[in-house]
């Protein structure tokens, strides 16, 4: 399985520092588009760490719990208005979003969505789902900029994205709940 | 579930780095934006006006040291804005308006600072401060004509302009005070006209009695 390898393949090319630098140069891109990839590389990596210390990972996150809690927490602190501020204007910041996001909460959510239970799953989607509305509503109608390296029109335009998401979310949510794929086939 | 004992372990582990990013990311939960970060930095930082060239309204050039031994009352607009400048330059009007009298001039000097040189020549900042009745004394506008110069200051102050297409500027604004020794000592909402009035009131009150 070659998974691995296009995942680094996908980080060096996210990391390049032309991407980068035009990645972050919008707003949208920089959340909606960089950290989600960043998350994929990681997941794509984590194949390899899986395959190469079974025993770790089966040890240490048998339930999948801190993996996802662990997922849960470096999502949300880059949703911080000030994370993704700092990113900008601190190397270090910078190098800990590369670190993070890929290592971190990629690796542990491959290792861990598969181990909750149906219960699991549906909760932590629809927190994030909650999540989203919070921040898309947050970032519409804040009378302040929230970040000052971003324009008010790039906050606004990230606002209506995190709500897009929301509700393919929820459409996802739905389609779960109603529909019985074993009926379909 | 088998193997519980590390799982929990781990499960603890992550809770307390948590806790930890989350703690260092915000300051200890109090800064969640880059800009009360940054003026929680700047105060603590205090940094000294850097040592640059002012052209004020009335065309006159000199540095920050014109205003040794006062306190210096500072903004960073540009003329052409339309939004959030003019209501800066009435709420510092009116933090002047609240000062007594005899402080203008002697102990604190007002000073309107254009990130906007090109356009702001002193003939626009002259016309320009008649708007806000200002007597470009105790209340002067002024540019700083060299381009690093002007950076020098904004960095050191904290002070982000972004230019956007339609010839505008996105910035973050305040009320900023510089000490008589040229050091800023504090960062002010601009937005609490009161507030600030009472805290320069109180800052040349308790020089006066030492």
């Amino acid at each position: 399985m070659n998974q691995s390898f296009y995942g680094m393949l996908l980080f060096i090319f996210l990391a390049a520092p032309p991407v980068a630098n035009f990645m972050e140069s919008l707003m949208v891109i920089h959340m909606h588009m960089q950290m989600p990839m960043l998350v994929i590389s990681g997941m794509l990596m984590a194949r390899f760490l899986q395959k190469r210390f079974p025993h770790l990972f089966e040890k240490w996150n048998s339930n999948g719990v801190p993996g996802i809690t662990l997922f849960v927490l470096i999502m949300v602190y880059w949703m911080l208005p000030r994370s993704m501020d700092e990113t900008l204007t601190s190397p270090i910041i910078e190098g800990f979003k590369f670190i993070s996001l890929p290592f971190l909460a990629g690796i542990s959510l491959r290792d861990s969505w598969k181990k909750l239970n149906p219960f699991g799953k549906n909760s932590i989607i629809i927190s994030f789902t909650i999540l989203f509305i919070g921040l898309g509503w947050l970032y519409i109608w804040s009378p302040v900029q929230l970040c000052n390296n971003y324009l008010v029109i790039e906050q606004v335009t990230l606002g209506w994205a995190f709500l897009l998401t929301a509700i393919g979310m929820i459409i996802y949510l739905g389609y779960n709940f109603f529909i019985d794929p074993s009926a379909y086939e | 579930m088998i193997n519980n004992k590390y799982t929990k372990i781990s499960f603890y582990l992550v809770i307390l780095f948590g806790l930890g990013l989350f703690y260092f990311g915000t300051d200890g939960f109090t800064a969640f934006t880059a800009e009360t970060a940054r003026v929680q930095q700047l105060k603590d930082d205090k940094p000294k006006f850097p040592d640059v060239t002012l052209e004020d309204s009335m065309g006159r050039k000199y540095s920050i040291s014109e205003f040794e031994d006062k306190y210096v009352f500072i903004t960073f607009l540009y003329t052409s804005c339309t939004t959030v400048c003019p209501e800066l330059e009435y709420n510092m009007k009116q933090v002047y308006d609240k000062l007594p009298v005899g402080v203008k001039g002697e102990e604190i000097v007002f000073l309107s600072i254009s990130f906007d040189p090109e356009r702001d020549t002193p003939a626009v900042l002259n016309k320009y401060k008649d708007y806000f009745k200002s007597d470009g004394e105790t209340w002067r506008m002024a540019r700083i004509p060299d381009q690093a110069e002007l950076d020098s200051l904004l960095k050191a102050f904290g002070v982000i302009v972004i230019p956007d297409d339609n010839g505008n500027f996105a910035h973050n604004s305040a009320f900023y005070l510089v000490d008589k020794k040229g050091s800023l000592i504090d960062v002010l909402d601009y937005k609490k006209i009161d507030d600030a009035a009472q805290k320069v009131v109180t800052i040349l009150e308790n020089r006066g009695e030492e």
